[in-house]
């Protein structure tokens, strides 16, 4: 009896709690990602109710994402710089303006009350469905919408947020702006919120300004959260869907300037449910996020892991 | 030990529970399934006795439809044991849940299962599709047992053997119907897979009191004189546009009467893609409305189009048919209504504009759109999907209470043909004006023998691709580039001409 006592080990019980995720993962996840990348070597589409294929084709549908048109122009790179610069016009002020409300709102020094109210309200559009807030804005900025009559009213014009290039694609980064800006403080201020308040009060004790603080010791600390926030961000920026397919129809309108990555390859599966063309797609598309993750990675994170090291060691 | 299990137990569940919103969020379906039972019979004060077994032959001469109360009526239906309880049916509005849900009576103990769609960007026809191909699994009562469709593609499902031969289920076509309504769902070895419960001839309708500063007259003998041809409804456009109006609310409204007189079809048996003079004549008309001001940005369907239906409307056309006026511009039948929501005045809200519309055949006689009514190839309801089919094209109770009530033009040219005679018949948005008269002439000179199953696609995504080419955005070899790239990401196979020459 004791000895069987003895030979009781807990540790298969971790085995069980964390085998339901490997199973969803596997089933869910897994799978689906390893037959993308067999079937975008294949011609497999649906022609009105006929399915055609699965045949093999090898590097076909590749080739034919890379080809250009006849202005010489490959598609595949087009909605690729037309994901980033939306991206880009969206993310860089998020992230600033995070990180200066994270800042405010953590502060010491200012105490501001209500923080809760503040954070519930921050968050509140990312609860919404894309969908329902890119109609909102749809109707907000439409020729005949409320925003255009005060124009109208003001100006004697309408102004075509939607019919012109640069304006339609601020509008889709302003609303995965205002969308996402809440998610990114709150995670940035869990970030400043981790770091030891002893650390502030010393700086404020030897007189360090508050620029000081946050150049010399929140933005180095924060380095880790930061990098995490940013490849989230980038990865959720490539795979930008939602706000311009429903903004443009499915259009990506004006002339093709606001489809994304992912409203291209959708192109290609809804109505002919092209697995080749659609899962070629998708294995670049994973490669492209793959590398630049990786760069985000290293630009941001390596020079700032020396000196923190360096300063434990010191410390 | 029960405890752990119990706790693996929620774990799990909570895991598995998360993995189902994560799914549930990529999906980008704008999907609306709406169950409902039809009502029950309680309003259904017809004598189903008369019209026992023999549907197709009800006695329906004095039958006088009461427009306040819609009767639902009994064809007395008993169906078989081996039907099953629930019919389902795929549609992608309401149009025809609503009229069927007021004139059928469905028999006691089955229900009606509607699953509707939206129609825009083909989602309908991928939810549908989708449907379909997994019918093979799909349990008894939740096969398709009817699912609807447009003109636009209907050739894809008849010309498929997920649809049923409905002279199988003991259908066949009354006399009365208009002959194209079956040509278009019958496959290419003369099968027939459906029918419809409408024909769709189409027209111009005109705002009379533009008409009467813009033209001189409201009359539809005189307004038909002065837009009788493309020609002098360029003229009138102009003076429209002088007298601070637009002749059409949106871009696309003369789509459909150009492109239902094409000469051919939009795709050859090879699948290469020809473009028709008639198209290329609308998109040198709608470049050049748009440059002159003529018309709007709009989309048909947009609020820039439909506002001006309204009171301050500036619009002088609209194109389309009776579904147009009566479904499509439903909203123009504003009432007056107190604080409660209770009905003051009938005929004047703020923005009601009936009576002030009229009808004439305009620059070219056509059709637009049009609902066919298929049989699913597995439908476990052969008997009730049959009942139906023959209720709507023959079952005068029915047809007339549709014709009077709904202001459905329906497949049946007896049916119509009474009402065009009939001097006290006439819509009221129209004035009165009896629409019939017009339409009963039209429907005789449909054919749809030009219709392919790509056509929805090329058809929308045309007047999408080319906006930006009329608003002056890009050039018409850009915009056309984009077209092509549209369409061939949709359809590989299709091949379309690289470059479009509009002389």
């Amino acid at each position: 009896m004791t000895k069987k006592h003895k030979s009781i080990s807990y540790a298969k019980w971790g085995y069980f709690f964390i085998a339901p995720f490997f199973i969803v993962y596997i089933v869910f996840q897994l799978i689906p990602l390893l037959s993308t990348f067999y079937y975008s070597f294949f011609d497999y589409y649906r022609s009105g109710l006929k399915v055609i294929g699965p045949e093999f084709v090898g590097f076909k549908n590749y080739a034919t994402l890379f080809t250009p048109d006849s202005n010489g122009q490959i598609g595949f790179l087009t909605y690729f710089g037309n994901t980033m610069i939306m991206w880009i016009i969206g993310a860089v002020p998020q992230l600033v303006f995070s990180l200066l409300l994270s800042v405010i709102y953590t502060s010491y020094r200012l105490k501001i009350k209500g923080q809760r109210f503040f954070k519930t309200v921050m968050y509140m559009p990312n609860l919404i469905m894309a969908s329902a807030y890119s109609l909102l804005f749809f109707t907000l900025l439409s020729n005949v919408g409320p925003i255009n009559q005060i124009i109208m009213s003001a100006t004697g014009s309408t102004f075509d947020f939607l019919g012109q290039v640069w304006p339609a694609r601020t509008v889709i980064a302003f609303i995965n702006f205002i969308m996402w800006f809440g998610n990114t403080t709150i995670l940035l201020m869990a970030g400043i919120m981790g770091i030891d308040q002893s650390i502030f009060e010393a700086a404020s004790i030897d007189g360090a300004s508050a620029g000081q603080v946050f150049f010399k010791i929140t933005l180095p600390l924060l380095m880790p959260i930061l990098v995490y926030v940013a490849i989230t961000s980038l990865i959720g920026g490539l795979q930008m869907f939602d706000v311009p397919q429903i903004m443009t129809s499915g259009n990506g309108s004006p002339n093709r300037s606001t489809m994304t990555l992912i409203m291209y390859l959708n192109n290609y599966f809804g109505t002919s449910k092209n697995y080749g063309m659609a899962g070629a797609l998708s294995v670049i598309i994973f490669v492209i996020t793959a590398i630049l993750s990786f760069i985000v990675f290293k630009t941001m994170n390596s020079p700032d892991k020396g000196k923190k090291k360096s300063k434990k060691a010191r410390g | 030990m029960k405890k752990r299990i119990l706790a693996a137990l929620v774990a799990s569940a909570a895991v598995l529970s998360l993995a189902g919103c994560n799914t549930n969020n990529n999906s980008n379906s704008g999907a609306n399934n709406s169950n409902s039972n039809s009502n029950s019979s309680s309003s259904n004060t017809g004598d189903s006795s008369s019209n026992g077994g023999d549907n197709s032959t009800p006695a329906g001469d004095d039958f006088v439809v009461d427009k306040k109360k819609p009767q639902l009526i009994d064809t007395g239906i008993k169906p078989s044991d081996s039907e099953g309880k629930v019919i389902n049916i795929y549609a992608w509005n309401d149009e025809f849940k609503k009229m069927f849900e007021k004139y059928y009576k469905v028999p006691d103990g089955y229900t009606v299962k509607w699953t509707i769609n939206p129609s825009e960007n083909g989602v309908y026809q991928q939810k549908l599709d989708d449907a379909l191909l997994n019918q093979d699994k799909a349990a008894a009562d939740d096969k398709i047992d009817i699912f609807l469709a447009e003109a636009d593609y209907i050739l894809k499902y008849v010309d498929s053997d997920y649809t049923k031969n409905i002279a199988d289920i003991g259908f066949s076509n009354a006399s009365t119907i208009y002959s194209y309504t079956a040509d278009a769902c019958t496959d290419s070895n003369g099968v027939q897979k459906g029918m419809s419960f409408q024909c769709c001839p189409a027209g111009l309708i005109y705002r009379r009191s533009i008409a009467k500063e813009v033209i001189g007259s409201d009359d539809p003998a005189a307004v038909q004189e002065a837009l009788s041809s493309w020609d002098k409804f360029d003229e009138v456009a102009s003076k429209a546009k002088d007298m601070g109006y637009y002749m059409t609310g949106s871009f696309a409204a003369t789509y459909r009467t150009f492109s239902n007189n094409t000469e051919g079809k939009w795709v050859d048996a090879d699948g290469n893609v020809t473009v028709d003079p008639a198209i290329k004549n609308w998109i040198k008309q709608t470049k050049d409305y748009m440059d002159k001001g003529y018309t709007t940005e709009a989309g048909i369907w947009e609020d820039g189009n439909n506002i001006h239906q309204f009171k301050d409307g500036k619009v002088l056309c609209y194109f389309g048919p009776a579904w147009y006026y009566n479904f499509s511009m439903g909203n123009i039948k504003d009432q007056k209504k107190d604080a409660d929501g209770n009905v003051i005045d009938e005929t004047y809200g703020e923005r009601n504009t009936v009576g002030d519309w009229g009808l004439c055949v305009g620059p070219q006689s056509y059709f637009w759109g049009g609902t066919w009514l298929l049989a699913g190839a597995q439908t476990d309801n052969p008997e009730i999907v049959a009942d139906i089919f023959n209720a709507f094209q023959s079952n005068e109770k029915i047809l007339k209470q549709m014709v009077e009530i709904d202001s459905q033009f329906v497949n049946n040219s007896a049916v119509n043909d009474s009402y065009a005679t009939k001097s006290d018949f006439g819509n009221e948005i129209l004035g009165n004006q009896n629409d019939w008269a017009i339409f009963a002439n039209g429907a005789k000179d449909i054919s749809l023998k030009n219709a392919t199953g790509y056509d929805q696609l090329l058809n929308e995504k045309l007047q999408d691709n080319l906006k930006d080419y009329f608003k002056g955005t890009v050039d018409l070899d850009t915009a056309w580039g984009n077209y092509v790239k549209t369409i061939n990401e949709a359809y590989t196979e299709l091949k379309l001409p690289e470059k479009l020459t509009l002389d």
